[in-house]
């Protein structure tokens, strides 16, 4: 299969590949996996990195030339939609405070929760102007990561 | 004299502790939390006890259980590492009143040192100056913010909160203005609680537009105290140190000498034994401050050794077991940086993140040196703080430092979990590391509204190229990873032989 789609912050990307003897191509970039599984990328530069590849989950990690990149491939027909403004717990964590509470009118930015993770407080914030609709944690509540912990309208 | 060490610690500072005393031919114990079990230093030890327990205060904090551990293994000394119970005066204690050799300093010069309110007033006494400030002793919590607040007034602002009993960031908060010095005093002092179990927390004037120097120090069984010269540890994020580097870039000879006679002043007023550190803040007009004193090894100790060429570790074993430290004179050479590798997302905050290590491939060369305690194949778990690795490299000048350190991180491979990787980088760039000009707010000043990766479309097309290929090809399934199959190299004469066992 030579089409993909990958998740960005910017929406999906889809990516259609060309295929020449050993090269795939993908705007003026050739990809050729060696004789020892390395990926070899010559850039429409002119310039030759080696690529490091691993997938977790639904996730391609790659580092080329010092740089990680992170592309999540979305599975055809599959309807990968993000929470949009979602306040979920970024790691696993105890709810320390509770600083809003349900209708309250919260400006982009606020603090709305202080979490405990990794012995360091983290607030949470929220993305964009709205009124909490839900809390769904006390204080004292222990968390797991990607948990919703409050919904803002 | 030779010692059995029970190593009180884990990760990167377990495994160079356990490497120390390989060399010197000591035995060694570790003691490993059950979600330890596998994780690279429990291999590096001839005797591994598991502890009973799930959390960090059920396990290497627990000090009955290392103290019989150290017993029932026949281990004859602790070394507590850093973090955890090695400032902890009542378990350097314990563990000399069990009859086992303590690799530290006393428990009295701990106790002195490690409640910073108390080593303040120590050091005024000693003639080391200290940054201005006001202490509170006071342990109800209402009344404590009222006397804090009373005292910020005189202190003025911007200033700095710190718990007593502080170190690693926590309890600690800048305040800029009145309107937000009750929220900060009430979330220092929570963080103070839990992280300590005491909440009294001092202020300190903020002296911006300084640098964070810090001299290291020895002294052994036998009166004799050095230093060996200072570190430079101003690039922070969260009060935390990223990057450190030795000899500091502004430094002199005249200074150095200074700063090295105040820190060993400091040290000897507290009668000081083993390796210590001895905080100072470099204030712009010249002045130096004592800030704080932390009586175990250090973090960012490999620097000093790069440069000084002393195994701070070994003479900590040889200071322990009564012999005298084996250093000369000082003598400092060519240029050694050390960044810390955290698993967090710079991009967000420098937020702790998890995750498998997928792949982790560190530079090498001459000249590099990386101290972790991980390796392919780990996972990073919320349990434990969230530093991978510290890579350290050497070179002639500092100028050849930093793009020693620059062609390593673009070495360093590392997939599964979000690291520090590129941000580390890009401060190798910023000019305040460039020039030697950093402060303690160098990463605000740079990045005033957070980091991000630099925009670099055609790596990231390429990155897109391979994610694709990779995905076409298979490779996920196919363990791109493995060794080339014995088909395509050279037959070994060998795989033709055949063994049996037993």
């Amino acid at each position: 299969m030579m089409q993909h789609t990958f998740a960005s912050s910017d929406g999906p990307v889809e990516v259609t590949l060309s295929k020449q003897g050993d090269s795939f191509f993908l705007q003026g970039h050739e990809l050729v996996k060696d004789a020892r599984g390395r990926l070899r990328i010559t850039l429409q530069s002119g310039h030759v990195h080696v690529a490091h590849v691993a997938k977790v989950g639904d996730t391609w990690w790659v580092h080329i030339n010092g740089r990680t990149f992170k592309w999540e491939r979305i599975e055809p027909g599959s309807s990968n939609a993000h929470d949009e403004g979602g306040l979920v717990a970024p790691m696993p964590g105890k709810v320390l405070e509770v600083l809003v509470s349900e209708g309250d009118k919260v400006a982009a930015g606020a603090p709305l929760m202080v979490l405990e993770a990794m012995k360091m407080e983290h607030r949470i914030v929220a993305s964009a102007d709205g009124t909490v609709i839900r809390v769904h944690y006390r204080a004292g509540d222990q968390v797991d990561q990607g948990a919703s912990l409050l919904e803002v309208e | 004299m030779n010692i059995k060490v029970l190593v009180a610690n884990r990760g990167e500072i377990a495994c160079r502790i356990l490497r120390a005393c390989k060399e010197a031919g000591h035995p060694t114990v570790a003691i490993c939390a059950p979600n330890d079990a596998g994780s690279l230093f429990t291999e590096m030890a001839d005797h591994v006890v598991m502890l009973k327990g799930e959390s960090i205060a059920e396990t290497y904090l627990d000090q009955q259980q290392i103290v019989a551990a150290a017993l029932n293994t026949g281990a004859t000394a602790v070394h507590p590492g850093f973090g955890f119970l090695s400032e902890r005066a009542e378990f350097a204690n314990a563990v000399q009143t069990a009859g086992l050799t303590w690799i530290g300093p006393s428990a009295s010069a701990i106790e002195k040192m490690g409640d910073k309110m108390t080593a303040r007033q120590t050091m005024r006494a000693a003639g080391v100056p200290v940054i201005p400030g006001e202490e509170v002793e006071e342990d109800d919590e209402a009344m404590a913010l009222t006397a804090l607040r009373e005292a910020s007034e005189r202190v003025g602002y911007p200033l700095l909160l710190k718990a007593s009993s502080g170190g690693g960031g926590k309890g600690m908060r800048a305040v800029h203005a009145a309107v937000d010095f009750d929220q900060a005093a009430a979330g220092a002092r929570r963080e103070a609680v839990a992280a300590f179990g005491d909440g009294r927390i001092y202020i300190e004037r903020l002296l911006s537009g300084s640098k964070h120097v810090e001299i290291q120090i020895l002294a052994d069984q036998h009166g004799r105290t050095i230093h060996l010269g200072e570190r430079e540890c101003s690039v922070q994020r969260r009060h935390q140190k990223v990057f450190e580097e030795a000899p500091g870039p502004t430094m002199t000879g005249d200074l150095r000498e200074a700063m090295g006679q105040a820190a060993v002043a400091a040290a000897e007023a507290v009668d000081y034994v083993g390796a210590g550190t001895v905080e100072f803040l470099l204030a712009p007009s010249g002045e130096f401050f004592f800030l704080e004193m932390n009586t175990r090894i250090q973090v960012e100790h490999p620097v000093t050794e790069l440069v000084t060429g002393v195994d701070i570790v070994r003479e900590q074993l040889r200071i322990a077991a009564g012999e005298p430290m084996s250093c000369g004179p000082l003598m400092m050479r060519g240029h050694a940086i050390e960044v810390r590798l955290y698993a967090e997302d710079a991009a967000n905050g420098f937020l702790p993140s998890i995750g498998p290590l997928a792949v982790f491939q560190p530079p090498e060369g001459p000249g590099v040196r990386l101290d972790t305690g991980v390796r392919e194949g780990d996972e990073v778990t919320p349990n434990y703080d969230p530093m991978l690795a510290k890579l350290i490299v050497w070179a002639p000048s500092r100028t050849e430092a930093l793009q020693k350190m620059r062609r390593s991180l673009d070495e360093f491979v590392v997939l599964g979990t979000t690291t520090n990787i590129e941000f580390l980088r890009d401060l190798c760039d910023a000019p305040p590391v460039v020039d030697g000009s950093t402060t303690t707010t160098t990463i605000e000043d740079v990045w005033p509204d957070g980091w991000n990766p630099p925009s670099s479309p055609a790596l990231e097309e390429a990155a897109l190229l391979a994610a694709a290929s990779a995905e076409t090809l298979g490779l996920h399934r196919t363990q791109a990873r493995g060794p080339p199959s014995s088909s395509n190299g050279p037959v070994s004469p060998f795989s033709t032989l055949t063994r049996r066992y037993p």
